[in-house]
């Protein structure tokens, strides 16, 4: 999870959690961090297999598409799932996220429950995916 | 630089008035020169006339003067030949030269009137020639009456050579006074053909000098012309510099609102995000709470639990609240921001509309909000079609007809009533409607974001008519109100014939 707010993260995550989802979240505020993780970190997903990244995109130090464009240009990881959760609604962002490959794109809305909500389907949506196996 | 330019043009000017100034009068200095020349030779030319008259009637006096001495010659001769020979032819040539010489001098006497000298010579002379004409009949006479005999002597002859020479020496000075009188008046006319000589001289040197300066000056203004057409120009070229640079500016100056509009109301909600996230995780957190209260109480009834039965029942729930209804609030009004920024920066198509169309659609997607307040909405065809942006003038209209709608006079069946005009600078179209009306205080504010009139009964943020009058701004229209309090309002929206497509890569 690369969010730069803190409480957005813990939101994110407790509902994540409420959904059922339980494995590791590695929580990251910004894209310099988290790009070092997903390339170079020990259990980080180039190095150790599969993952999916929630990716906010106002970042301090990046834009979050700076990132999305550099995990679906590498060949370990274009086909890790990409959810973009992000304040933005504006059209011509979202349609670049999904030119750039981002698989899910999700706007958070002030309105929690909808917010939570929209968490606990992903959540539902990431228990039945089917992760890919990153091929060594 | 514009002003200083402007200056210049205007200095250059100012001596293009002299040069005109100049010229004028040395057009005048040059008609004045003609003139004057003109006048002189004329007055010379006459006088030249007159001089030449003078002089040819020097020369007929002289004439007469000398053919008066051949007469009297003539007659001497005759008178002489006679008493000599007797000779009958004489005395003919005698007769014809006495009867001629009294009307020669009569003559000359009438030629020489003006000429005091002349007329004493004259006054001399014909006492003279009576007593001359007197002696020369008397001896003729004597010589017929003698007829044939001897020749008259030579004494007889001579009795009166005096008085001859007297004549003769009269005569010479009248020659001599006419001779005097020519020489005097050609020179008179000499001097006066050369003072006509030398005026034509000196006005054509002075018009060659005027012709020159006039020239000079002419090309001095033409070239001042093609200057100040050059200043013009260049200050020309300058003011669409600056115009263009100003454009530049304000397009910057504008974009910069957008971008801040949205960024500002962009980065607001994020915390507010949180705000709402975690008043709901209160809210989650207090079910449990108020179980767990619930059951405390059943279970142990002797533990007082007034104060926190309060917070948890009624304070905790009404502060989310409050909470929640103001970060909804909040949430409203920064997406309103967002809207109108992200309207501000839409590019606008503009399109043939066909206005007649476009408000029954209007009036078709309100139609159950009129029908459920009672309303009726009139549009008075046809309207004036226009070419603008379809999405706008229908935001706008749509705006203005729901606001009369929303704010009817309760009691009184609502009428809207839509019509349109040309105007000055392309259309105006009139929305009237016989509602609840704006207080003349308000007339401004209402156009202004998050500001509404009159009571709060109707749900609203005060985006509507500020987001109307954004967009009428934009293409390039205005919007006026005429209302009362109670009696209704009048919105007029004008609006240009065509939308410039350019319009937003200028602005």
């Amino acid at each position: 999870m690369i969010e730069d707010d803190e409480g957005h993260a813990r939101l994110i995550e407790r509902n994540i959690r409420r959904a059922g989802i339980s494995n590791t979240i590695h929580h990251f505020t910004d894209g310099t961090s988290a790009l070092d993780f997903i390339f170079n970190g020990s259990d980080g997903p180039v190095l150790n297999g599969p993952a999916m990244v929630l990716l906010d995109l106002n970042l301090p130090d990046m834009s979050g598409t700076d990132i999305l464009a550099r995990i679906k240009t590498v060949d370990k990881l274009k086909r890790t799932p990409v959810i973009v959760l992000t304040t933005t609604d504006d059209k011509v962002e979202i349609q670049r996220c999904y030119d750039l490959g981002c698989n899910v794109y999700i706007t958070k809305p002030v309105n929690y429950e909808a917010f939570a909500d929209a968490i606990r389907q992903l959540g539902l949506f990431l228990s039945v995916i089917q992760v890919p196996e990153v091929v060594e | 630089m514009v002003a200083l330019n402007l200056m210049g043009a205007g200095k250059s000017a100012l001596s293009t008035q002299a040069i005109r100034r100049l010229l004028a009068v040395s057009l005048g200095l040059g008609a004045t020169i003609l003139v004057v020349v003109s006048l002189t030779a004329a007055w010379l030319v006459a006088r030249d006339q007159e001089y030449t008259g003078w002089v040819n009637h020097t020369y007929t006096v002289e004439r007469h003067i000398s053919r008066f001495s051949v007469l009297f010659e003539r007659a001497e001769a005759a008178r002489r030949g006679y008493l000599l020979t007797h000779d009958d032819r004489y005395l003919v040539g005698y007769r014809e030269s006495a009867t001629a010489l009294p009307k020669e001098l009569e003559t000359i006497h009438a030629l020489t009137g003006d000429n005091p000298r002349e007329l004493a010579v004259i006054a001399e002379l014909d006492p003279l020639l009576s007593s001359k004409l007197n002696t020369l009949e008397a001896s003729m006479r004597a010589a017929q009456s003698q007829s044939m005999a001897a020749p008259t002597d030579a004494a007889t002859l001579e009795q009166d050579q005096p008085l001859v020479s007297q004549i003769r020496a009269l005569l010479m000075r009248m020659v001599d006074e006419e001779n005097h009188l020519l020489q005097v008046r050609t020179e008179r006319q000499t001097e006066n053909a050369e003072l006509l000589l030398a005026s034509v001289l000196a006005a054509g040197a002075l018009l060659a000098v005027l012709s020159v300066g006039v020239a000079i000056l002419v090309r001095r203004y033409a070239a001042d012309l093609d200057g100040s057409q050059a200043e013009l120009r260049r200050v020309n070229e300058g003011l669409e510099q600056a115009v263009a640079e100003r454009t530049a500016d304000l397009t910057r100056a504008n974009d910069e609102i957008q971008r801040f509009a949205y960024i500002v109301s962009h980065d607001l909600r994020s915390p507010l995000v949180n705000v709402m996230g975690f008043t709901s995780e209160l809210e989650v957190s207090l079910k449990p709470l108020q179980a767990l209260l619930h059951d405390v109480e059943e279970s142990a009834p002797s533990i007082p639990l007034k104060a926190a039965r309060e917070a948890v029942t009624t304070d905790l729930p009404e502060s989310i609240n409050f909470i929640r209804s103001s970060t909804r609030k909040m949430d409203r009004l920064i997406n309103a921001i967002l809207k109108l920024s992200r309207e501000g920066r839409r590019t606008l198509t503009p399109e043939r509309l066909d206005m007649d169309g476009l408000f029954g659609g209007i009036v078709e997607s309100l139609k159950h909000i009129a029908q459920e307040r009672g309303a009726e909405i009139h549009i008075e065809a046809p309207l004036p079609n226009i070419s603008s942006d379809r999405l706008a003038v229908e935001q706008v209209f749509s705006n203005l007809i729901e606001n009369a709608l929303k704010y009817a006079k309760p009691g009184r069946p609502g009428r809207i009533v839509v019509r349109g005009a040309a105007a000055a600078n392309g259309y105006a179209f009139e929305i009237e409607d016989n509602g609840r009306g704006i207080a003349p205080g308000d007339h401004e504010r209402i156009f202004e974001l998050f500001r509404r009139s009159g009571s709060q009964d109707q749900p609203g943020e005060g985006i509507g008519l500020a987001h109307v009058r954004a967009l009428i701004y934009r293409l390039g229209g205005s919007i006026t109100l005429d209302s009362e309090l109670d009696r209704g309002s009048t919105f007029r929206i004008s609006l240009p014939r065509t939308l410039l497509r350019d319009r937003d890569q200028i602005a």
